[in-house]
């Protein structure tokens, strides 16, 4: 017990416990509307063409984080883009970009010379590793989303489940669709410091997939999911110290053990009330 | 009291280039109760669509002589996503227009305002369910209670009738026809036995449109179901028979 109390004296560890917190938190709202509207396909395509533009960035001695950003915000837009016009089909204009992304990352960073600083942490992620700035960009996105919803809960929510009827009610469809592809556009791009390219979207998926075997209300999934994101994360996050094995891996398995746990006792109960009848 | 809202003159339209729906000529007056009847693929849900500006039109004229009436809008039972994690509280809410459209709370009146609706269609123990736990009729009635409670002049229902059973189908009936009063409706259906009694006229669509100015169609047309009818017995005058409206044998 005093082993697992003595690791918050790390100012490391507290700021690794504080970014989890807050993408708990941001990853709560964003990963909703992706569960929700079952686009998590896109949340992937999105998350591995930045690849393409931390590579490119790395050729070009730019700053990686800003490569993936564009490059995660232009897919996003194109694939949001494809999807209202209808020429191609979504899900191979995703796979596409998907890949191709893929490919140009890692063409680039093999054609970088020397040493290619932190590709790793883009991969793998390094939660232990943020400092106070990240914090504040955590923090300042967290914020901006949460004002979003606040502001936009309706047109957000009734867009996601029936955009034509949102039409038809005079909301603008086409700029709220655009607006939530760039938000989650930059959610992952922002995640993807601390937890990495191959594991940031479970994130924006796993606490809300927790969340609904409790509730199917819209705005009450969103408060249960960055509960069990903080809980499960913290955790991982915490084992990962003790055990030490990689962070970001350390919360992604948490969290999914903490879902199939409750899950578990979901069934157990519903076993048990259909064995009283 | 009667006076036409919606006029479509000779419109084509469809998806991508590929025309649907060609030559469609149609005037909704304010008191009209329409039957939309045509076969699977005919173009029904896309003259909806039309109508409702979810589609442009690649040729003809779509007029509004009054203005764009509101409108109410029950899609088609399997455009919804019934696994999406909405309350029929909000399902409802969510056919709400007027006032305070951006904050997540919903004002005084509008709350009242949809208390009275679900409680009108009899939603009110069911508010707060997922629309995923609901029964087919329930969940129609949700869709309706949505597409009313804006108090639209213009009632678009995309066959309303899937999965609900006889008894429901008869209450819906009996609401529509009180609702009439106040607003034209356009029933999609392509259940012709049912809804011949309640609509006044009926449109046939299957690539275009015919207009059959009055409900009456004959044992013939129930038996060809498939639209375009072959004949059409004019109510009053027993046995005469009218050649289809010159379409093309397709
Ligand atoms: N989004 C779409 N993109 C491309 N083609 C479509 C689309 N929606 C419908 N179609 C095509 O347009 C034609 C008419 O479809 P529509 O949905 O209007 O028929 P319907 O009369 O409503 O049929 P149903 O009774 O099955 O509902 C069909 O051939 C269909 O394949
Ligand atoms: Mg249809």
């Amino acid at each position: 017990m005093s082993d697992l109390l003595s690791v918050f004296e790390y100012q490391f560890f507290r700021n690794a416990v504080v970014a989890a917190i807050l993408i708990s938190i941001y990853a709560a709202m964003v990963g909703t509307y992706i569960v929700s509207r079952k686009i998590v396909f896109i949340g992937g395509g999105i998350t591995h063409a930045s690849f393409g533009g931390i590579g490119i960035a790395y050729y070009f001695g730019a700053n990686p984080f800003a490569g993936a950003a564009i490059f995660a915000i232009l897919t996003a837009l194109g694939i949001e883009w494809i999807a209202q016009k209808g020429k191609v089909r979504e899900d191979s204009a995703i796979a596409i970009l998907w890949s191709l992304g893929m490919a140009m990352g890692i063409i680039f960073v093999f054609m970088t010379p020397g040493y290619t600083p932190n590709l790793m942490s883009f991969l793998f992620g390094s939660i232990l590793s943020v400092g106070t700035t990240d914090l504040y960009v955590l923090a300042g996105f967290g914020l901006l989303v949460g004002i979003i919803y606040a502001i936009f809960f309706r047109p957000i929510l009734y867009t996601a489940f029936d955009p034509e009827f949102a039409q038809v009610m005079g909301v603008r469809v086409a700029i709220f669709r655009y607006m939530m592809s760039v938000l989650m556009a930059m959610a992952i791009v922002i995640s993807i410091r601390s937890i990495g390219i191959i594991l940031v979207l479970s994130i924006f998926t796993i606490p809300q997939i927790t969340a609904m075997l409790f509730t199917r209300n819209f705005a009450r999934i969103i408060p249960l999911a960055a509960l069990w994101g903080i809980t499960g994360s913290v955790t991982g996050l915490i084992l990962s110290y003790l055990l030490d094995i990689p962070s970001g891996a350390s919360i992604i398995f948490f969290l999914t053990m903490q879902l199939l746990i409750i899950k578990l006792i979901f069934v157990i109960k519903q076993k048990i009330a259909a064995g009283r009848n | 009291m009667n006076k036409p809202i919606v006029i479509l003159e000779n419109i084509s339209t469809g998806y991508g280039t590929k025309p649907v729906l060609e030559k469609v000529n149609l005037t909704i007056q304010s008191n009209d109760f329409i039957g939309v009847l045509g076969p699977n693929g005919g173009g029904k849900t896309t003259l909806m669509k039309l109508i409702l500006g979810l589609l442009h039109p690649f040729s003809g004229k779509v007029s509004f002589p009054s203005g764009r009436p509101p409108t109410g809008y029950l899609p088609q039972v399997s455009q919804i996503d019934k696994s999406f994690p909405i309350t029929v509280k909000e399902l409802v809410s969510s056919g709400l227009k007027d006032t305070n459209p951006w904050f997540p709370h919903l004002g005084i009146s509008q709350r009242k305002r949809l208390h009275r609706m679900l409680d009108e269609a009899g939603l009110t123990k069911l508010a707060s369910r997922p629309i995923g736990e609901l029964s087919g009729g329930q969940l129609q009635k949700a869709l309706l209670s949505r597409a009313l409670i804006n108090k639209p002049r213009l009632l678009i229902l995309d066959e309303p009738n899937t999965h609900v059973d006889k008894l429901f189908e008869r209450d819906l009936y009996n609401w529509l026809q009180a609702l009439n009063k106040e607003m034209a409706i356009l029933l999609v259906s392509h259940d012709i036995g049912t809804i011949t009694p309640i609509v006044k006229t009926i449109a046939c669509v299957n690539g275009n449109l015919h207009y059959h100015p009055s409900n009456q169609l004959s044992e013939e047309v129930l038996r060809v179901y498939n639209c375009p009818v072959d004949v059409i017995a004019h109510g009053p005058v027993p046995h005469r028979v009218l050649k289809s409206h010159d379409h093309k044998a397709e």
